[in-house]
C-alpha cells in the first residue's frame, strides 16, 4: 500500500483570531482542540483528530503530514528515502497532539514531511450508520475536507524523483521547458485516485504556494465564492477551470496571507494513468484553462 | 482625511483615519502592483518618502523585518499613515482601475494634473 493521503497541514499564522475568523467561521471547519498558540481543525467530512493545524506567529508552512496505511509502510519508506539522501528523523506518538508513532523527513526542497499511520478518530458528524448527506448546520463554505497542496523549490525534478522512488506517488502533470529538451519547471503527483496530492512548482526551496480544500462540485465552488464577498475574503483568482488536473477552483488568501483553494471536480487517476505534458508556452492556459492569463500576483506570492 | 503622496508620480490622495494605503488607494479607483493583501507576502512593499505609518495588526517579521521597518519600507496593504505622508512605489506606477472611479476621487481632491492623462481621459 502507499502513502493514503495528504492528512494535514500545519501552517504558521500572524494572528491566531482572526485566522480562526477564517477557517472556522468563514470556511466552517471544526476546532477539535487547542493549545499554548495552536488550534486544530478539521472539516465536516474527515474522521481524523484534525486536518489543519494553525500554529500562531509569522507565515507560511510549518509541515504536511501524509497517512500511511501501516507503520510496516512507513518503515519501508524511512529506509528508501534514508539511501536517497533526505534527512530523516523519527517521531513518538504525542510528539503532534493525537498523532502516533511515525517518521520526519526534510524533502530535497528543504519542505518537512511527515509520514504517520495513527490519529486520533473523532468520526464525523453525520456518522457511518444511516447517515445524512451533509451536517444540517454547517457554516460558511462548510468545506468537507483538505485535497492536496502545492510547494515551490528550486529543483522539481529531484524532488519528483524523490515522491517516486521513495514514496511510490507517480505524476499525472508536467510541465517542461521544450519538450526537446525538457526541463521539468512543474509537477503534479498522485498517491491517491486524485489528480494529485501534492505537486511542486520552480521557485524557491521551503516555500508554500496553497493548500486546497476539495468542494462537491462548480455550484459549491461558486458558493465558496459569494461566501469570500461576504466576509471580505481577497481572491486571487477565479472561479475558473484548470488545465491541469481539470479542476474548478478559485484562490484566496487567508488573513496572514497564506494562500488557500477550493478545489472540485478533476479527473480519476489509476496506477496506469498516462502522465500528461505541458510546455511552457502554454502554461498560462495549463493553470488557468478559461482565462489563459497568469497573474503576477499568482506566480510571485508564496509564503 | 490624511493627505497622502504617491511617487513617482505625485498623485496626492485622502485616505480616511484608519484606512490602510491600499484600502485608501482602492477605494479612489488606483490600481498598483498588489499580493495577498493580508500582509503576508511582501509584494506590495513601498518605501516612505516623508512621514510615518503604523500597523493595527501583528506583522510578521519574516515578511517585514525591523531593519527594514526601520529604513523606511512599509507594507502597503496593512500601513496606516500617521499623518501627512509621502511613499514612493516600487519599479510601479499608479494606474486607474476606471477613469469614472477616479473622476470621483478628482471631485473630492483637487491636485489631479500630474496623472498619466491617459488612463483617465480613455
Amino acid at each position: 500500500m502507499s502513502v493514503m493521503r495528504l492528512g494535514y497541514v500545519h501552517l504558521r499564522v500572524t494572528d491566531l483570531d482572526s485566522a480562526k475568523g477564517h477557517y472556522g467561521t468563514t470556511l466552517g471547519m471544526t476546532e477539535t482542540a487547542s493549545e499554548q498558540g495552536k488550534v486544530f481543525y478539521k472539516g465536516w467530512d474527515e474522521y481524523d483528530h484534525h486536518s489543519v493545524v494553525l500554529e500562531e506567529g509569522g507565515v507560511g508552512l510549518v509541515k504536511l503530514g501524509y497517512k500511511c496505511e501501516t507503520s510496516e509502510d512507513i518503515a519501508r519508506y524511512e529506509s528508501r528515502a534514508q539511501r536517497f539522501g533526505a534527512s530523516v528523523a523519527r517521531m513518538s506518538k504525542g510528539d503532534n497532539m493525537a498523532v502516533g508513532d511515525g517518521i520526519r523527513i526534510t524533502l530535497p526542497s528543504e519542505h518537512t514531511v511527515e509520514l504517520y499511520s495513527d490519529m486520533e478518530h473523532l468520526g464525523t458528524e453525520p456518522g457511518v450508520l444511516n447517515p445524512e448527506s451533509w451536517p444540517r448546520f454547517g457554516r460558511g463554505v462548510s468545506v468537507p475536507r483538505i485535497d492536496h497542496a502545492l510547494l515551490t523549490c528550486e529543483d522539481p525534478a529531484m524532488v519528483e524523483r524523490f515522491f517516486m522512488e521513495c514514496l511510490d506517488f507517480r505524476p499525472s502533470e508536467r510541465v517542461v521547458t521544450d519538450p526537446a529538451d525538457p526541463e521539468l519547471i512543474g509537477t503534479w503527483l498522485f498517491c491517491t485516485n486524485t489528480p494529485h496530492d501534492i505537486a511542486f512548482i520552480k521557485g524557491g526551496n521551503g516555500k508554500f504556494h496553497h493548500f486546497a480544500y476539495f468542494l462537491e462540485d462548480t455550484s459549491a465552488i461558486l458558493r465558496a465564492g459569494d461566501i469570500f464577498a461576504m466576509d471580505d475574503v481577497p481572491v486571487d483568482v477565479g472561479p475558473t477551470r484548470h488545465g491541469i488536473t481539470r479542476g474548478h477552483t478559485i484562490y484566496f488568501f487567508d488573513p496572514a496571507g497564506n494562500r488557500n483553494e477550493v478545489f472540485a471536480n478533476g479527473y480519476i487517476t489509476y496506477p496506469d494513468f498516462p502522465t500528461i505534458t505541458w510546455t511552457a508556452d502554454q502554461l498560462s492556459k495549463g493553470i488557468f484553462y478559461i482565462g489563459r492569463e497568469l497573474n503576477e500576483r499568482f506566480t510571485s506570492v508564496v509564503t | 482625511m490624511v493627505v497622502v503622496t504617491v511617487q513617482p508620480d505625485g498623485v496626492t490622495v485622502d485616505l480616511r483615519e484608519g484606512e490602510t494605503l491600499l484600502a485608501g488607494l482602492q477605494r479612489l479607483g488606483y490600481l498598483y502592483r498588489w499580493g495577498c493583501r493580508r500582509g503576508g507576502c511582501g509584494v506590495c512593499k513601498v518605501d516612505v518618502v516623508a512621514g510615518a505609518v503604523g500597523y493595527s495588526g501583528v506583522i510578521s517579521d519574516t515578511v517585514l523585518s525591523l531593519e527594514e521597518r526601520e529604513g523606511g519600507t512599509a507594507l502597503s496593504c496593512q500601513a496606516v499613515p500617521a499623518g501627512e505622508l509621502t511613499v514612493a512605489l516600487r519599479n510601479d506606477r499608479l494606474t486607474a482601475a476606471a477613469p469614472w472611479l477616479l473622476k470621483q476621487a478628482i471631485s473630492i481632491t483637487t491636485q489631479r494634473s500630474d496623472i498619466r492623462q491617459g488612463e483617465i481621459t480613455k
